[in-house]
């Protein structure tokens, strides 16, 4: 074979490649029904022993421990299922970690999906329907609180069952509101904070009255409130993007004039280090960041609901359980023990007072531990009492592949870049669009 | 192409003679140092910045004005580092996948350098060209293909899964031709004459004489396998699997307040054993790595 | 093509030694050579076939488009404003370590004290993490705690907010990436300098030429051929410069350091888009072939005629 590698020989060399490469693909897939080479069997443990299932979570730090500390208990509470917790990043990382794993068969049995991911992995059949499992293990659906619930369930049949769930509040410095003789209390309106964030501001520069989150910190989440209180949205239910209607374009102005006109807010990349150091005076943040912003604050912080425009308007966020499609039965049943214990009136009451999430059981909010904790932490207590307000997210960020980044990006060149609302919301409402088609398509398939 | 002769040339193994060229005026002597000084701390302070962090609380590093010196040094941040994730666990595998896969890249590119400048073979060029080309192909973009690879494999979360993908070696097989390429002649042609077999060439011959660059390479690859960090993220699933790197990373990656403090300490608990072996080794790597120089 | 010319031609050789070695020749480089066909071409074939579908890495089928992702990525002009920021970042950062590296190698090869120390510590960030370094970079940026901070604070200036603000941002990974391989280009060009014939700087003393011109006619001549081995692999290590961008500024803000091997990080791994990811795999791979070409052309050039 002399010099005669030529164009030709390459291209059939390539198209070689492609063909293996779709084998490949396909195999990949095929073995979610036939071969379950990295997975158990459907028996896999010996009566009497126990069932091991391994659980993909995306908490470290504080609620690592947290999460660390449910495993153990519910270990240590039975004796028939044992759950490995393994941490495997962020929620993007844990999404990425497991879209390889279902191509290579190496999934886990249970997972943490945020509000994002867990609609894409269900499309793919890639996560099961639950009711069944809850049936065995009598889960009781009308404990949990609806608008966390609803938000997982597909025609009826429940996919993803509320954990770490949380909701934005309003977080405020209370010395800076102080030194600034303002009301002790979040502002009613973005009117009055408008009013108030002069007086916040410190004129070398050293501190802005407000900060917005970047596009990798979630800031098309905590828009999304913003976009309803300006009485816009992102979508409608028919995936149809709103993008450029008025009110939402007005909302992304307010956003842009509230860093380049009017000066008093910042948009960073460490927004909560911004808050506890003071370089921030207040903030649109998770409820679940309210346990080590308060733990890590030198200054008393203040919470309150998220500011008015012409309505009221907050969603709901975080992340929630799935069972892995492909799972063994005895393990899946093994994880919707799990589930069942981690979202259990006592175990959500523990879970919501070390983090700061929302007590999923509506019964959880009567446990004495619970009163007390509210008692002791008024804060907290405002992060519920908000949760009824709430409401799901528009699908343009939660259903759209990627819509979370498409639109965040695109509020980080109005607010950094200084671009035109009207002209960036036209393109990322071209570019939702076009990210839409594909999950219109797999909609109809799944759903008919 | 008659190009790879004039790259050879241009990567051309150096011959290092101490040369002073001295500088006869004192002022330029003085400005000389001072420039010196400069860039020393232009390219050490951040390092100085990184250690006083560490031993500095929490609470200082977010206060103002910035102190130079922690006030009150503590070795908390180390410990907390320590125990935030299982930071035995991740130096041992560490060790683990440096130590073979840099150990797979010195045997692979001592035997290709040898073949590459010794050994006749019709399409030379071809294969001198498929290894330059591999030098042009990012990580990023192998990743996915070779995780249903090593998927395939049965690999994941596995020793094998981490090394071998990574295990071939182009820039080192460079390196080493080029030192090999320098080897005088006369020796080989001794050794020959003497009856001896290629193995025995390259083991007794070759690589003694060449052992400067050897070194250097090896410790390249050393710190590239220490130092990786997609990869092993990427292929690994369970804690008792994950390299120093990715620990690291994740020191920072929690939710709240990033504690510097911590962050730091952990960042030394993977600088330090780089550091240390460079500094033993610096010579051999700074003058090896100028592609295998034989003392003329 | 040229053929090349193993310098044991001279060597007679009967047919059967020849085939001995070739066989050796396979033996000895075939487990390399058999590794990177598993672990590099295959994955590089494999994006050419990716960049022709569309696949969201979930779904059981691809859809062959041919080239409809190629036209979509040449037609957005995301794409080349990316494009555009590659460039940026690697002209500077190439520029920037050939230029300050340079320096700091002529100094380091006057006979000063403690330049071994020195260059140690110059080349010391070359063995460090770029994951790490990126950590530990970005609380050295930090606009109120940070190191840079401090030092702007001695002449009465204010720290940029570097890593979120969009004009700042890519000076920031430039710096960053520059501290970082700096020794590198240090060390090489000493090696350079020391393999500079002392009897040329003798005949041009002889000749008369004083500081300026001895550098100007003796040693940039004399370095050339280091300097673009420099170019070469600085140029495709700054095309592969990950990890810096990833830890540091994650691409933004608002795109502002997104390079290609980072776009196609975020359009493989956050976007779930293996056809425009293909794509950009294949675009990087062509410019960096194109690119070492030209260099070693140039080279050639060089040698041939300088």
């Amino acid at each position: 074979m002399k010099r005669t590698f030529t164009r030709r020989e390459l291209l059939r060399l390539m198209m070689v490649g492609g063909g293996a490469a779709v084998l490949a693909a396909c195999g990949g897939q095929s073995g979610q029904s036939t071969s379950q080479q990295t997975t158990a069997p459907a028996v896999v443990s010996q009566p009497g022993s126990k069932v091991k299932i391994t659980y993909w979570g995306s908490f470290s730090g504080n609620l690592g421990e947290a999460e660390q500390a449910m495993v153990k208990a519910f270990n240590e509470s039975q004796n028939e299922v044992e759950v490995e917790y393994q941490f495997q990043g962020n929620y993007e990382e844990t999404a990425q970690k497991f879209t390889a794993a279902l191509q290579a068969n190496t999934t886990p049995d249970v997972i943490l999906l945020s509000d994002v991911w867990w609609f894409g992995f269900y499309l793919a059949g890639a996560i099961t329907a639950l009711d069944d499992l809850a049936r065995q293990v009598n889960l009781d659906f009308n404990d949990y609180e609806p608008v966390l619930l609803n938000e997982g369930v597909r025609k009826g049949v429940h996919y993803w069952i509320p954990f770490a769930r949380s909701t934005p509040l309003f977080y405020y410095n209370k010395s800076i509101w102080a030194e600034a003789g303002l009301p002790d209390r979040a502002p009613e309106t973005w009117a009055e904070f408008s009013e108030w964030a002069p007086k916040l501001v410190k004129s070398d520069g050293s501190r802005a009255a407000f900060g917005h989150p970047n596009g990798a910190s979630y800031i098309a989440w905590l828009f999304q409130g913003v976009v309803w209180q300006f009485g816009g949205q992102y979508s409608l239910p028919d995936f149809t993007m709103t993008m450029t209607d008025p009110n939402t374009l007005r909302a992304a102005q307010f956003y842009q004039d509230t860093v380049l006109k009017e000066k008093w807010a910042v948009l960073s990349p460490n927004l909560n280090q911004d808050f506890i150091g003071g370089a921030i005076a207040s903030m649109m943040a998770s409820t679940g960041a309210l346990a080590g912003i308060q733990a890590n604050a030198t200054f008393p912080v203040g919470v309150g609901f998220l500011p008015r425009e012409t309505n009221f308007g907050c969603p709901t966020g975080g992340a929630g359980l799935a069972i892995v499609s492909r799972a063994p039965a005895e393990k899946q049943l093994a994880a919707m023990k799990y589930i069942a214990f981690a979202t259990n009136p006592t175990s959500a009451g523990v879970w919501a007072r070390s983090t700061g999430y929302m007590p999923v059981r509506i019964s959880t909010k009567q446990t004495p531990e619970m009163i007390e904790f509210f008692k002791q932490n008024p804060n907290f207590k405002t992060a519920v009492d908000q949760l009824p307000k709430t409401r799901a997210q528009d699908a343009a960020r939660v259903f759209v592949r990627n819509g979370d980044q498409i639109i965040g990006k695109g509020l980080e060149r109005i607010i950094v870049n200084g671009e035109a609302p009207s002209s960036v919301f036209a393109d990322v409402n071209n570019e939702l669009t076009k990210a839409a088609q594909p999950i219109l398509q797999d909609l109809k398939a799944v759903e008919g | 192409m008659a190009t790879i002769n004039e790259l050879e040339q241009a990567i051309k193994p150096v011959v290092v003679r101490r040369r002073h060229i001295p500088l006869s005026l004192l002022g330029w002597r003085i400005a000389g140092y001072l420039t010196l000084i400069v860039a020393v701390l232009i390219i050490g302070l951040p390092v100085y910045w990184t250690v006083m962090a560490s031993f500095k609380e929490t609470r200082e590093i977010y206060s103002l004005p910035v102190t130079w010196w922690p006030a009150k040094p503590t070795f908390n941040n180390f410990s907390a580092a320590w125990e935030a994730a299982p930071f035995g666990r991740y130096y041992l595998n560490s060790f683990i996948t440096t130590f073979f896969g840099a150990g797979i890249e010195v045997i692979l590119a001592l035997f290709s350098a040898y073949a590459l400048a010794y050994l006749r073979f019709p399409r030379k060029d071809l294969v001198f060209l498929l290894l330059l080309a591999a030098l042009m192909v990012p990580t990023e973009i192998t990743i996915v293909p070779n995780y249903l690879t090593v998927a395939r494999l049965g690999w994941i979360n596995t020793y094998q899964g981490i090394i071998i993908p990574g295990a071939a070696i182009a820039y080192g097989t460079f390196l080493l031709r080029q030192a090999f390429m320098a080897v005088p002649h006369e020796i080989l042609e001794a050794a020959h004459v003497d009856g001896a077999g290629h193995l025995r060439i390259l083991f007794s011959v070759v690589a003694p004489i060449t052992q400067p660059a050897i070194v250097t390479m090896a410790l390249l690859s050393i710190v590239s396998k220490w130092n990786e960090f997609l990869w092993p993220l990427i292929v690994t699933n369970t804690t008792d699997m994950r390299t120093l790197p990715i620990g690291v990373f994740w020191l920072r990656n929690s939710e709240g307040l990033t504690n510097w403090g911590v962050v730091m300490a952990g960042s030394l608990f993977l600088i330090i054993p780089v550091l240390i072996t460079f500094l033993f080794a610096q010579r051999a790597i700074v003058e090896g790595m100028t592609a295998g120089a034989v003392k003329g | 093509m040229a053929t090349y010319t193993p310098r044991q031609e001279r060597h007679p050789n009967t047919l059967r030694r020849e085939h001995r070695e070739s066989l050796l020749f396979a033996l000895f480089i075939g487990p390399n050579l058999l590794l990177f066909a598993v672990f590099t071409y295959w994955p590089l074939l494999y994006n050419i076939y990716l960049s022709m579908v569309r696949w969201d890495f979930l779904r059981p089928t691809m859809t062959f488009v041919g080239l409809q992702n190629y036209i979509d990525a040449f037609s957005d002009r995301r794409f080349w404003n990316i494009i555009w920021q590659t460039a940026t970042f690697t002209i500077c950062s190439v520029g920037l370590t050939l230029i300050l590296g340079l320096l700091l190698a002529l100094l380091l090869n006057q006979p000063l004290r403690y330049r071994n120390t020195a260059r140690a510590i110059v080349f010391s960030p070359v063995v460090m993490s770029g994951a790490v370094i990126a950590v530990v970079w970005s609380y050295i940026f930090d606009p109120r705690y940070g190191l840079i901070d401090q030092l702007l604070g001695f002449i009465g200036l204010d720290s940029p907010n570097w890593l979120a603000d969009p004009f700042w941002a890519m000076p920031a990974v430039i710096i960053v990436y520059v501290w970082k391989n700096l020794g590198y280009a240090v060390v090489i060009y000493l090696a350079g300098l020391q393999n500079i014939p002392r009897e040329l700087y003798d005949a041009a003393r002889v000749d008369g030429a004083g500081t300026w011109e001895r550098f100007w006619n003796v040693t940039l001549p004399g370095l050339s051929p280091v300097a673009f081995f420099l170019s070469v692999t600085s140029v495709l290590t700054c095309f592969q410069a990950f990890d810096i961008i990833r830890v540091l500024t994650n691409g933004g803000p608002a795109d502002a350091t997104t390079t290609l091997i980072f776009h196609l990080y975020e359009l493989g791994f956050v976007s779930y888009d293996a056809g425009k990811a293909g794509v950009v795999a294949i675009v990087l791979f062509l410019i960096m072939l194109f690119l070492t070409i030209v260099q070693i052309r140039y080279i050639e050039r060089q040698v041939t005629y300088g």
